[in-house]
C-alpha cells in the first residue's frame, strides 16, 4: 500500500534539486542579472562528474589543421577555415605567406560525443565541465569556437 | 448506447509519448475494433547512415535512434560492423559493454515502471520510481560522461575503462538497488489499486505472442522464454549463463496480462543487478580497444566488404541491425534497423480488443513502445481483414501527385 | 416593506461576499492541495498562489469554440456550472455565521443542487462535439448516478436520528445539525455508524470533485481531460473556478454535518471577546476544519491510489459504499431502538 509511504514522504525533504531557484523565476534574464550583481544567490547545480563531456575547448595554437576531427564529427559541427593570422609557410616552392588551416566549432550543432577529442593527433581539443549552454541564438558568440 | 463510434488516439495524445495513431471503434466503453497507423515519425536515419556518414559517425547516429535504448542500438550496429570487418573485441571491453547494457536495462525498466504508473493515474509512484532511478543515471553519467547519450561504443571495443574507483561506485549503486528493491516490489506487486488496473488487462496469449512475433518482456510475460542473451549470447552473457525470466518464476502462473509484464520487468531489474555484480567480480584485465588508432580503423573500415547482422536484447526486446559494407565506400551500402517496438505494436490488437477505453494507455505503455525507432509504413485494416505495405514506388507516385497538385495550386 | 428591502440588500451583498470567499478560498485550497500532494510525491510543487496565476492566465486567453460544437450551449455550460456551485454555498453556514439563504432550503435541496454543476459539465461535454468529450460526459453521468445513493443515505440516516430526539425540528436543516452535533447524540453503535458515514462522505467528496481515483470523466492519460478537452480560455477558467468552489462546498458540507463545533462556546469561560472576535475566531477555526477535511478527502486519497476504471468506480459506489451505507443505517437504527427503549 502506498498510503504509509506517502505519509512518510510528507515529512521528508523533497528529492528535487532546487537549481537554479526553488521556484522558476519570472524572467530568466533579469534573474541572471540579479545573480551577477549578487542580489540573489543561485542554488548550485549538482556538480558534474570527472570526465564529464561538456562544452568543447579548443587550443588554436597547437592545432595543425589536419581536419581529422571534421571527418569523424557525426553532426558536422566542425568547419575547416583559414586562420586570421598569416604566417610564413615553407614549402617546395620556397617561403610564402599563407593562412594556415584551423577549425571552427559550432557548439549549437555539437552532440558532445567527444570523438574529435579522441581523434586529434595534437590533443588540442578537450571537453570542459561547462554545460549551461542554452541560448536563443544558435550563432551567438558563446556558441562558436574559437570566438571572434 | 448501441451505436458504435470512432475515437482517435494519437498521433498526439497524452497517453502516447510519441506519435502513433490508434483508431478505436468503441461501443460505450468497450473496444470492438482497433486500427493502427504507424510511421508518423520517419527521420531518415538509415538514409543518413547510407549516404552522409562514415561508420564511425554512424555509431553516434545509431545512438540517437532511441533516447532510452541508446546503448542497444550502437551496440547492435557496432556488433554488425565488427562481424563484417572480423575485428576481435578484447574481453575486457566485452565485460564493460555488458555492464553498461545492464545499467541501461535497469534505468529503462524503472523509467517504464514510472510511466506505466502515470498511465493509470498513479502519479506518486511515477515520481517515486523516477527518484529511485536517479541513482543509476548518476552511475551512467559517472561511467560514460553523460546521462543520456553515453557515447561509449567504438568499433572494436569501448571508449572508456572502468577504474577501481568506478567499480566501487557501481557496487555501491547496486547495493542501493538491492536494498530498495523490496520497496519497488511492495508498490508494484502488492498495491491493490495497481493490481486492479493491470490484472487480466491486455492479455496476450502464448499462441498470439508466437504468431505475432512479440519480443522482449512482452513475449516473456506471455510465457515465451525468449531472450537474445540466452538464445544467442553475445558480449559476456555466455559466461554468465543467463536464463530468460517468465512470470511463472515469481508466482507459478502465466496470465500474459499487464501485471505479468510488470513482474517480468521488475525481476529483470534484479537480474541486471546480479549480472553487473558478477561482471565486476570477473572482469578480465587487458586493453579495451582492438584498434587504438582511429585513422587506421577508418582505413580498415573503408577496405572492408561484406555483410553482418547484430542482435542485441534491448530493454524492450530483440534489436537487429543489418549492415552491408562495400570496399572503397565509407558510408554503409545498406543499413537496416529493426527496433523491438516494430514487433510489439501488432500485439496491441489482440490486447486491446474487448477491453475498455481506460485500458488503452496502460496496454499501449505495457509494451514500452518507442515509436521513433519504428519506421516502416504498414497499414493494417482489421475491419476489411486487409494488410498492405506502402512501397517505395507507391510513395514516389504519391509525392509526384502532390507536387503536381501544389504546382497547380501555386499558379 | 423596509425590512424586505433590507433583507434583499443583505442577500445581494451576502451573495457577493460569499462568491468572493468561495473563489478565493477555493483557489487557495487548490494551491495548498497541490503543494501538499507534491510533498507527498517527494517533490517541491508549485507555489501556493499558483492557481490564482493559472486562472489569471486563462482569463487573458482566447476562448475557442470548435466548429462542430453547439455554440450557445457550449458557452453557457461553464457559467451555469459556476453559478450553481456558488448557489450551494449560500445554504451552508460558515463557522458560527448563519447561511444567507438558510431559511429557504435544507440538505435535501443541497443534494439536488449538487447535481447541477455535474449536469452543466455533461451538457458542455456533449455540446463540444468531440469524441473524447462525449466519452467524458458519459463517464461523468455514470459517476453522478453512482455516488448519489450513498450520499443520500448518509444524510437520511443522520436526519432520522435527529428526528427521534426532537420531532418538531426541521430535520434536514443544517442549523439543526449544528444544534445537535452527530457525535454528541449517538450511542456507541451510532458512533460506529456515523464514522462509517463520515468515511462514505469523504469518498463521495473525492468523486464529486472528480479527483483520482474517481477522475474518470477527465482522465488525462485516457481521454485527454475528457469533458474539458475542447474548452479553453475564459470558459476553462470558469470550470476551474467551479471546481475550486465545489471543493469548498463539499468540504463545508462535511464540516456542517459532522463537525459543527465552534471554538467560541468552549472558550467563553476563559476569555471574553466582542461578538466580532467570536465570529472571526469561529470562521478561522472553520477554515482550519475545511483544510483538514480537504486534506483527507482529496489530497491524501488522490496521491495514494491509482485511477479506477468506470466499472470499478460503479462497483465501488454501488457495491461497497452502498453496502457500507446500509450497514451504517442499520447500526444507527439499532442505536435509535436501544435509545428508545
Amino acid at each position: 500500500m502506498m498510503m504509509h509511504e506517502v505519509w512518510k514522504l510528507l515529512f521528508k525533504k523533497p528529492f528535487t534539486n532546487k537549481f537554479p531557484a526553488k521556484y522558476a523565476p519570472k524572467n530568466v534574464h533579469s534573474y541572471l542579472r540579479r545573480v551577477k550583481s549578487g542580489k540573489v544567490k543561485l542554488v548550485p547545480p549538482i556538480p558534474p562528474p570527472p570526465n564529464f563531456r561538456g562544452k568543447i575547448q579548443y587550443d588554436i595554437d597547437s592545432c595543425v589543421g589536419c581536419g581529422l576531427c571534421a571527418q569523424v564529427c557525426p553532426s558536422k559541427a566542425i568547419e575547416i577555415v583559414r586562420d586570421k593570422k598569416w604566417i610564413i609557410m615553407h614549402c617546395k616552392e620556397g617561403a610564402t605567406l599563407a593562412a594556415p588551416l584551423k577549425i571552427k566549432i559550432y557548439v549549437s550543432r555539437c552532440v558532445f560525443c567527444a570523438q574529435c577529442v579522441d581523434v586529434c593527433p595534437r590533443k588540442c581539443l578537450h571537453m570542459s565541465d561547462e554545460f549551461l549552454l542554452a541560448n536563443e541564438d544558435k550563432l551567438s558568440r558563446d556558441l562558436i569556437i574559437p570566438g571572434p | 448506447m448501441s451505436e458504435n463510434y470512432t475515437i482517435p488516439i494519437g498521433p498526439l495524445h497524452p497517453a502516447l509519448h510519441e506519435p502513433i495513431t490508434l483508431k478505436l471503434e468503441v461501443s460505450g466503453e468497450e473496444i470492438v475494433g482497433v486500427d493502427i497507423f504507424c510511421s508518423q515519425v520517419h527521420r531518415g536515419i538509415e538514409w543518413i547512415g547510407m549516404n552522409r556518414n562514415n561508420a564511425i559517425q554512424s555509431i553516434y547516429l545509431a545512438e540517437r535512434v532511441c533516447g532510452i535504448c541508446n546503448i542497444s542500438h550502437p551496440f547492435c550496429m557496432v556488433d554488425a560492423v565488427e562481424k563484417v570487418t572480423n575485428i576481435e573485441v578484447p574481453e575486457r571491453a566485452q565485460y564493460i559493454r555488458t555492464i553498461i547494457a545492464e545499467l541501461e536495462r535497469i534505468h529503462s525498466h524503472l523509467l517504464w515502471a514510472g510511466v506505466a504508473a502515470h498511465e493509470i493515474g498513479f502519479d506518486t509512484v511515477f515520481h517515486y520510481t523516477w527518484a529511485l532511478r536517479e541513482s543509476v543515471m548518476d552511475l551512467v553519467e559517472y561511467l560514460t560522461g553523460n546521462r543520456v547519450t553515453k557515447a561509449i561504443f567504438m568499433i572494436g571495443g569501448v571508449r572508456r575503462d572502468i577504474s577501481e574507483e568506478g567499480a566501487k561506485k557501481i557496487k555501491e549503486g547496486m547495493r542501493f538497488y538491492l536494498e530498495n528493491f523490496h520497496k519497488i516490489e511492495e508498490i508494484y506487486l502488492h498495491d491493490p489499486t495497481i493490481r486492479m488496473r493491470t490484472r487480466d488487462v491486455g492479455i496476450l496469449t502464448k499462441k498470439d505472442a508466437l504468431k505475432l512475433c512479440a519480443v522482449g518482456p512482452v513475449a516473456r510475460a506471455s510465457g515465451v522464454p525468449k531472450d537474445v542473451r540466452q538464445d544467442y549470447p553475445y558480449a559476456a552473457y555466455a559466461d554468465y549463463g543467463l536464463k530468460a525470466i517468465t512470470p511463472d518464476m515469481y508466482n507459478g502462473e502465466v496470465h500474459g496480462d499487464v501485471f505479468d509484464r510488470i513482474i517480468v520487468r521488475l525481476l529483470e531489474v534484479k537480474q541486471s543487478v546480479d549480472i553487473i555484480n558478477w561482471a565486476l567480480d570477473n572482469m578480465p584485465s587487458g586493453s579495451i580497444l582492438a584498434e587504438k588508432n582511429l585513422v587506421k580503423l577508418k582505413i580498415m573500415l573503408k577496405k572492408a566488404e561484406g555483410e553482418g547482422v547484430g542482435r542485441v536484447e534491448a530493454p524492450r526486446g530483440e534489436d537487429i541491425h543489418y549492415v552491408r559494407l562495400k570496399a572503397g565506400e565509407e558510408p554503409f551500402l545498406s543499413w537496416k534497423i529493426r527496433a523491438p517496438t516494430y514487433n510489439n505494436v501488432l500485439p496491441w490488437i489482440p490486447m486491446l480488443l474487448g477491453g475498455q477505453i481506460a485500458d488503452v494507455p496502460i496496454v499501449a505503455a505495457s509494451t514500452d513502445p518507442c515509436m521513433s525507432c519504428l519506421n516502416r509504413v504498414t497499414v493494417v485494416d482489421t475491419n476489411k481483414k486487409k494488410e498492405f505495405e506502402i512501397t517505395k514506388e507507391y510513395m514516389h507516385e504519391q509525392s509526384i501527385k502532390k507536387t503536381r497538385r501544389l504546382m497547380r495550386n501555386g499558379q | 416593506m423596509a425590512s424586505d428591502v433590507l433583507t434583499l440588500v443583505n442577500i445581494v451583498v451576502g451573495t457577493f461576499l460569499v462568491t468572493l470567499f468561495g473563489i478565493t478560498f477555493g483557489l487557495l485550497t487548490k494551491g495548498v492541495d497541490r503543494k501538499l500532494a507534491a510533498h507527498m510525491q517527494w517533490r517541491i510543487g508549485p507555489p501556493v498562489i499558483q492557481p490564482f496565476r493559472d486562472v489569471f492566465k486563462l482569463l487573458c486567453k482566447e476562448s475557442i469554440v470548435p466548429r462542430n460544437a453547439v455554440s450557445w450551449l457550449y458557452n453557457m455550460a461553464p457559467i451555469v456550472c459556476l453559478a450553481s456551485t456558488v448557489t450551494i454555498l449560500l445554504y451552508i453556514p460558515f463557522g458560527s455565521i448563519a447561511p444567507i439563504l438558510g431559511h429557504y432550503g435544507d440538505v435535501i435541496l443541497i443534494l439536488y443542487l449538487l447535481t447541477i454543476p455535474s449536469l452543466a459539465m455533461v451538457t458542455g461535454g456533449f455540446a463540444s462535439g468531440s469524441p473524447f468529450a462525449t466519452v467524458g460526459a458519459q463517464r461523468e453521468m455514470v459517476l453522478m448516478m453512482s455516488y448519489e445513493f450513498p450520499l443520500a443515505t448518509t444524510v437520511i440516516a443522520l436526519g432520522w436520528k435527529i428526528s427521534t430526539l426532537n420531532p418538531s425540528m426541521p430535520v434536514f436543516s443544517l442549523e439543526t445539525f449544528a444544534q445537535y452535533p452527530v457525535w454528541n447524540i449517538m450511542g456507541p453503535l451510532g458512533i460506529v455508524g456515523a464514522a462509517i458515514l463520515l468515511l462514505i462522505m469523504m469518498l463521495v467528496t473525492t468523486g464529486e470533485i472528480t479527483k483520482v481515483p474517481f477522475d474518470i470523466a477527465e482522465a488525462e492519460t485516457e481521454i485527454a481531460e475528457g469533458l474539458f478537452v475542447e474548452y479553453s480560455g475564459r470558459n476553462l477558467a470558469l470550470f476551474y473556478l467551479a471546481d475550486a468552489v465545489k471543493t469548498v462546498v463539499m468540504a463545508s458540507l462535511i464540516v456542517a454535518i459532522f463537525f459543527p463545533y465552534n471554538l467560541s462556546p468552549l472558550l467563553k469561560d476563559y476569555l471574553t471577546l466582542p461578538s466580532f472576535g467570536c465570529y472571526t475566531m469561529d470562521f478561522l477555526f472553520y477554515l482550519l476544519k475545511l483544510e483538514i477535511v480537504i486534506f483527507f478527502a482529496m489530497t491524501f486519497i488522490r496521491v495514494s491510489v491509482a485511477r479506477f476504471k468506470v466499472d470499478q468506480v460503479v462497483k465501488m459506489y454501488w457495491g461497497y459504499l452502498t453496502l457500507a451505507a446500509i450497514i451504517a443505517l442499520v447500526l444507527i437504527g439499532l442505536d435509535i431502538y436501544i435509545g428508545g427503549v
